[in-house]
């Protein structure tokens, strides 16, 4: 077991030596709600940001937080070209539940469902919610965990930052 | 030779990655990125006669596990490692996943129009009827497949899957799973219905199972039941959807497959999954409908454990409720045989309408009714079993009502109110006893006091006809009352404080306080006090978690 350890410090130490940021991986399948299987880079923007969150219709803290930023939505565009991309881990149980939760939400984002949690996997998401900010390059440079009221004002913030080229 | 195998994984990872880093030197670009998770759940765990907390002779328990992900382009490799020193309460009572060690491995090489998984993988075919390799790690489950997985698209439109595969069965893997999968998307398959309003999907699935002969004693003395090695399941399913309204549908059937679960009868296997929806902005209707019978599919007859080595998933319809007492009789499907009904309905009034008021109202409205089969008894071991009729229904098992409206009040203040009538039948856990019957009200509140300063409040009452009997021992009994009070300070730091309290016909006082760190990705909480016993279902899935008494605590983080 050893070696098991060993293994994963010199991957972390390998990792690390020429860390930089990671990018949206490109070629992982997931469906529109209309159940069209796409790949991951169809989560574009132009050059602009983007967030990615993760969600389930029957996380709470991920629906206070989509309904909170879906206030502000519209002033948060036109501010900063930023989109919301709303990826759902339900599986089978309440997947075909996601298009009418959606709407019945009134949510203007683009969703996709991750059924077989494939895109979870890839990005490391232990806990729903979690929340990537994607730079204009596709490159992950923020991510969270958890969502309290009040701290999509500290996300939009940083979309701030991103939109007028500053690093975060 | 295993172990040669994983030495050979690692080393070809590090040569790749060493690759990668001198050609950042000599290129100046970076191709390849590591990224992993890390997860470290412990608890110290005292005794407890009231809540049925055992001892725990080591004093502390815990579970870990990290994953490391290389992706270099098309190509991405994983490895998982896991330790169970020892196993945390409830989440391995056959106490088999005791032990350290590297978990799940794989290599994979991915294009657009084709995918090679070698290694662990996880998959599904359809709604999962017939097939879905995946994984809980709060539930403990981990069906993972080790073998081949490939995806191949020959034209836009058209998906093949392949896999084949043994499962995971603790640190070995087990049994013997083929399967292929086709899906055809008709809008991307005929260029005239590109644009078209209507949009549909069709697939099918084919997957078997092969076992070898065991020696099982059939009813009449003497004689041993003919087992068939090889079990095949097939399921034929579609997506349609038309502006707002959809409809889906798969259909299974399973050939004959006598195991522990269904009794070692022939009966052939089936499931119907249906669900109808209509949507637009502001409100949504959905109605599914299931009927499961003799469906349940392992990769080997004969075993114990209730989660393990599943082939298929049929998933339960009803709703995930997660406020504590609505949630407290989750239901999982009884895949030997069962039939529901479900129905979701969410409206939205309008901002500065009569019901909207100032920032609108939503409202959600949900029931579901499952019951059992309308069977006919007609042999044991070694027979058909039982008969049963399509449309006919047994005894209830499990149905729900629930009412939540949200509103926001001020600014500042955010209100939802529930009504929940639960009513559960405990056969489906194997005991017996008389239907209960619950009201549930919920109130939570949230608080913005300012952008930092973020209060919320959650108040619980459930009543019952269930009456707690040493007997039995059930701890869900009773009428319960239940408080809590979360601070948050930023979205870093968090403390709660709650308590559930049986008030009448009950036992118990579950108090606990958590506080909580949150900084990016990384997460550490600290709890003290006293866990309930009972089903935890995330995921959909249930698993029983008996009653723990301590503090516990839990380190997440993603990099």
């Amino acid at each position: 077991m050893k070696k098991a350890i060993l293994t994963i410090t010199a991957m972390l130490f390998f990792g690390l030596s020429f860390a930089q940021n990671a990018k949206l991986p490109e070629n992982i399948s997931i469906k529109t709600l209309d159940g069209k299987t796409v790949e991951t880079s169809v989560i574009q923007n132009d050059g602009k940001p983007i967030i990615v969150s993760f969600w389930a219709t029957w996380c709470k803290p991920c629906n206070r937080e989509l309904n909170a930023i879906k206030e502000v939505y519209e002033e948060w565009q036109e501010e900063t070209g930023v989109k919301l991309v709303a990826i759902s881990i339900d599986d089978t149980r309440s997947a075909s539940k996601v298009k009418p939760h959606v709407d019945g939400n009134e949510w203007n984002y683009e969703v996709y469902l991750d059924q077989n949690q494939d895109f979870k996997r890839a990005m490391n998401v232990v806990n729903v919610p979690h929340t990537f900010l994607i730079n204009g390059k596709g490159e992950i440079v923020w991510q969270h965990t958890s969502y309290v009221d009040g701290s999509e004002e500290e996300l939009f913030e940083l979309v701030k930052k991103l939109a007028n080229g500053e690093e975060i | 030779m295993k172990k040669h195998l994983k030495l050979l994984f690692v080393a070809t990872i590090i040569i790749f990655m060493k690759g990668q880093g001198s050609s950042v030197k000599a290129q100046g670009i970076m191709g390849g990125h590591v990224t992993g998770n890390v997860q470290l759940d412990g608890q110290f765990s005292s005794r407890d006669s009231i809540i049925g907390a055992t001892d725990v002779p080591e004093k502390m328990l815990s579970n870990v596990r990290a994953d490391i992900l290389y992706t270099n382009g098309n190509f991405s490799a994983g490895l998982r490692y896991e330790a169970y020193l020892n196993p945390m309460l409830g989440f391995d009572p056959s106490s088999k996943f005791k032990g350290q060690g590297i978990a799940n491995y794989f290599v994979s090489y991915k294009t657009q129009n084709f995918t090679v998984t070698a290694g662990h993988f996880y998959e599904q075919f359809g709604n999962g009827m017939t097939l879905r390799a995946y994984e809980d790690r709060y539930l403990g489950i981990d069906n993972a497949l080790r073998g081949v997985n490939v995806m191949y698209r020959p034209f836009r439109g058209i998906t093949f899957k392949g896999v084949l595969g043994q499962q995971r069965y603790f640190w070995e893997t087990r049994g013997l799973v083929r399967g292929v999968d086709g899906e055809v998307n008709l809008n991307d398959l005929i260029t005239s219905w590109n644009e078209s309003k209507t949009r549909l999907t069709l697939g099918g699935s084919f997957v078997s199972k092969y076992e070898d002969d065991e020696t099982i004693l059939s009813d009449m003395p003497g004689y041993k039941l003919q087992l068939p090695k090889n079990v095949g399941a097939a399921s034929v399913r579609m997506d349609l959807a038309h502006g707002g309204f959809g409809l889906q549908a798969e259909y299974a059937r399973k050939g004959q497959d006598p195991w522990l679960d269904n009794g070692y009868i022939y009966k052939p296997g089936e499931a119907l999954w249906l669900s109808a929806s209509y949507s637009q902005k502001g409100l949504s209707a959905n109605i599914q409908a299931k009927r499961v019978d003799n469906m349940g599919f392992k990769s080997v007859r004969s075993v114990n454990e209730r989660q393990m080595l599943y082939i298929n998933y049929i998933p339960s319809i009803t709703k995930q409720h997660t406020y504590a007492f609505l949630s407290m009789y989750p239901y999982g499907t009884q895949t030997t045989g069962e039939m529901g009904v479900q129905g979701d309905f969410i409206y939205k009034f309008k901002k500065e309408s009569l019901l909207g008021g100032k920032y609108g109202t939503d409202i959600h409205l949900n029931a579901s009714l499952i019951t059992g089969l309308d069977t006919t008894l007609v042999g044991g071991k070694g027979t058909d079993g039982y008969t049963s009729s399509f449309f006919g229904t047994g005894e209830t098992y499990y149905g729900d009502v629930s009412l939540e409206i949200a509103k926001k009040l001020s600014s500042k203040v955010k209100l939802s109110a529930t009504y929940g009538y639960v009513l559960f039948n405990p056969v489906v856990e194997g005991h017996p006893g008389d239907i209960h019957h619950n009201h549930v009200l919920v109130a939570d509140l949230t608080w913005k006091i300012n952008r930092k300063n973020v209060l919320r409040f959650e108040a619980e009452w459930m009543g019952s006809d269930s009456k707690y009997s040493e007997l039995v021992d059930d701890k869900r009994c009773g009428d319960w009352i239940m408080g809590l009070v979360e601070y948050n300070f930023t979205s870093a730091w968090f403390v709660s404080v709650s308590d559930q309290y049986a008030y009448n016909d009950g036992v118990g006082n579950y108090y606990n306080v958590s506080v909580g760190y949150t900084k990016g990705a990384t997460r550490l909480q600290l709890g003290y006090g006293k866990q309930r016993e009972g089903i935890i279902c995330i995921g959909g899935v249930c698993r029983n978690v008996p009653a723990s008494n301590g503090l516990t605590f839990s380190l997440t983080t993603s990099f």
